[in-house]
């Protein structure tokens, strides 16, 4: 069998190429101090392609080091960011049953210091009308209580009066409704007028220009009317306009907010009058610490 | 040559890839061998060559001693040996679809894992390595075959898409043992 030159020197190739790690291989198992030229000439060529392994190594590791790193923080990231929504949310129910619970509050208190008789009702929509301003609200249980005419009041003061009725539910008036008409006094000095709904948050009213009346002063339900009980703050004077004659129209501002209200009092009775043999000066029972809650 | 080189560079960049992935994700044991795929790669597709491709499962070899900080020569030998067994093979087997790639893949690294302990067997005692040690380190070979079983399809297929991009796939067509596709 006739063996080529190819054959041959790929064989010695062979060898050759195998016999590199054995020498290579020779040069690691030596002592350092007992090498060679020859082995010491394999470390030195070794030696920088070592530092370029160990190069190219350490730039990756640092490549994926930081895309792992910053995966990590933008997972903390939207983890922090869906913790801080919730926190957010839950501030803000917060907030809103503060509100609530300062609002129910007040018409307790004021359940307590108002003497008529009265039925709490809330609200529960407004009507959409360029011309009337009014609000729906419901009585819980006061089916056929309700009546055309009866006045509405929030702890604020004066919200209207009852317009129309359908079971629980009835249309209320509000004082500033074209059609509402209240009698009210100036409350430092009884001026009497009849207070007129003028605009969406503003009422009018004239009073004689023998009173000295302010801006700032506020004004009050009189009882003439016998609609609504006596001396329930009503709004705030504005801005007074001198109208020729002997009389001056007061500009009011209601002091409840109407876009703000949730729970009102539907006035079913006056107060009874006062009880001449009520023992005088009574005194009160102690609170033993407890204070109204404001 | 250009594909030698090919082989060499991204062979190279292989390495350094596990061993950055590695050195991030704390992993130790489950590291795949991509030089053995690679040297399986070059034996079963493209270097018919025993040379060339002995020379180039050489280098890889050299540069995994450095990169593993092994007795330098000790991967180079266990590469030239396992690339001339699966040289051998490749007359004889032809590799098709995932499968057979990733198999390639677990008889490669076993391959070479033999050969390196081997080579440390013989090389024990000038290098001061414990002969229990390394029947341990046998034991070990399972998590570097399977990773390596994971990982060789998808390296195959680099090669072969990056030899196809730049048209260094001097395949015959009608070399059915060869076929990559």
């Amino acid at each position: 069998m006739a063996v080529s030159f190819r054959s041959v020197a790929n064989g010695i190739l062979v060898v050759v190429l195998l016999g590199i790690p054995v020498l290579l291989l020779r040069a690691s198992a030596k002592d350092p101090h007992e090498m060679g030229a020859f082995d010491r000439a394999i470390r030195r060529i070794g030696a920088p392609l070592e530092a370029a392994v160990s190069y190219s190594t350490g730039m990756l590791g640092g490549f994926f080091e930081r895309w792992v790193l910053q995966a990590r923080l933008q997972d903390a990231n939207e983890e922090l960011a869906a913790e801080n929504r919730e926190l957010r949310q839950r501030m803000r129910d917060l907030v809103q049953l503060e509100e609530d619970n300062t609002e129910l509050r007040r018409a307790l208190q004021m359940r307590d210091r108002v003497p008529e008789d009265m039925i709490p009702a809330e609200r529960v929509g407004v009507d959409q009308s360029p011309f009337f301003r009014v609000v729906n609200i419901r009585i819980d249980r006061g089916r056929g209580i309700s009546q055309p005419g009866m006045a509405v009041l929030a702890a604020d003061g004066v919200v209207g009066r009852v317009d129309k009725t359908f079971d629980d539910y009835s249309d209320v008036m509000l004082v500033t409704d074209a059609r509402s008409k209240i009698a009210v006094e100036v409350a430092r000095n009884h001026a009497q007028g009849i207070l007129l709904g003028h605009s969406e948050d503003a009422c009018v009213v004239d009073v004689s220009k023998d009173y000295d009346v302010q801006v700032g002063d506020v004004v009050q339900t009189s009882g003439v009317d016998e609609l609504f009980p006596k001396g329930h703050p009503v709004g705030q004077v504005t801005d007074i306009e001198l109208l020729v004659g002997d009389q001056q129209r007061l500009h009011v501002r209601p002091t409840v907010r109407f876009d703000r209200l949730d729970v009102m009092w539907l006035v079913l009775a006056a107060a009874p009058e006062a009880d001449p043999r009520a023992e005088v000066g009574a005194s009160l029972a102690q609170a033993r610490g407890l204070v109204p809650v404001r | 040559m250009l594909r030698g080189f090919t082989y060499l560079i991204v062979g190279w960049l292989l390495i350094a890839v596990t061993g950055g992935i590695a050195d991030v994700l704390g992993l130790s044991i489950v590291l795949p061998a991509t030089s053995a795929v690679v040297i399986a790669h070059a034996a079963f597709t493209g270097e018919r060559s025993v040379v060339a491709g002995l020379a180039l499962a050489v280098s890889l070899g050299y540069i995994e001693d450095l990169h593993q900080g092994a007795p330098v020569g000790t991967l180079s030998l266990a590469a030239a040996v396992t690339f001339l067994i699966l040289h051998w093979a490749a007359g004889r087997f032809a590799v098709r679809g995932w499968a057979m790639r990733g198999l390639v893949g677990v008889v490669a690294v076993i391959l070479l894992d033999l050969a390196t302990v081997a080579v440390l067997f013989v090389m024990a005692d000038k290098f001061g390595v414990r002969k229990p040690a390394l029947l341990s380190m046998l034991l070990e070979m399972r998590w570097h075959a399977i990773a390596t079983a994971l990982v060789a399809p998808p390296v195959w297929a680099l090669f072969d898409r990056a030899f196809m991009w730049f048209r260094l796939d001097a395949r015959p067509h009608s070399d059915l043992h060869l076929d990559i596709r």
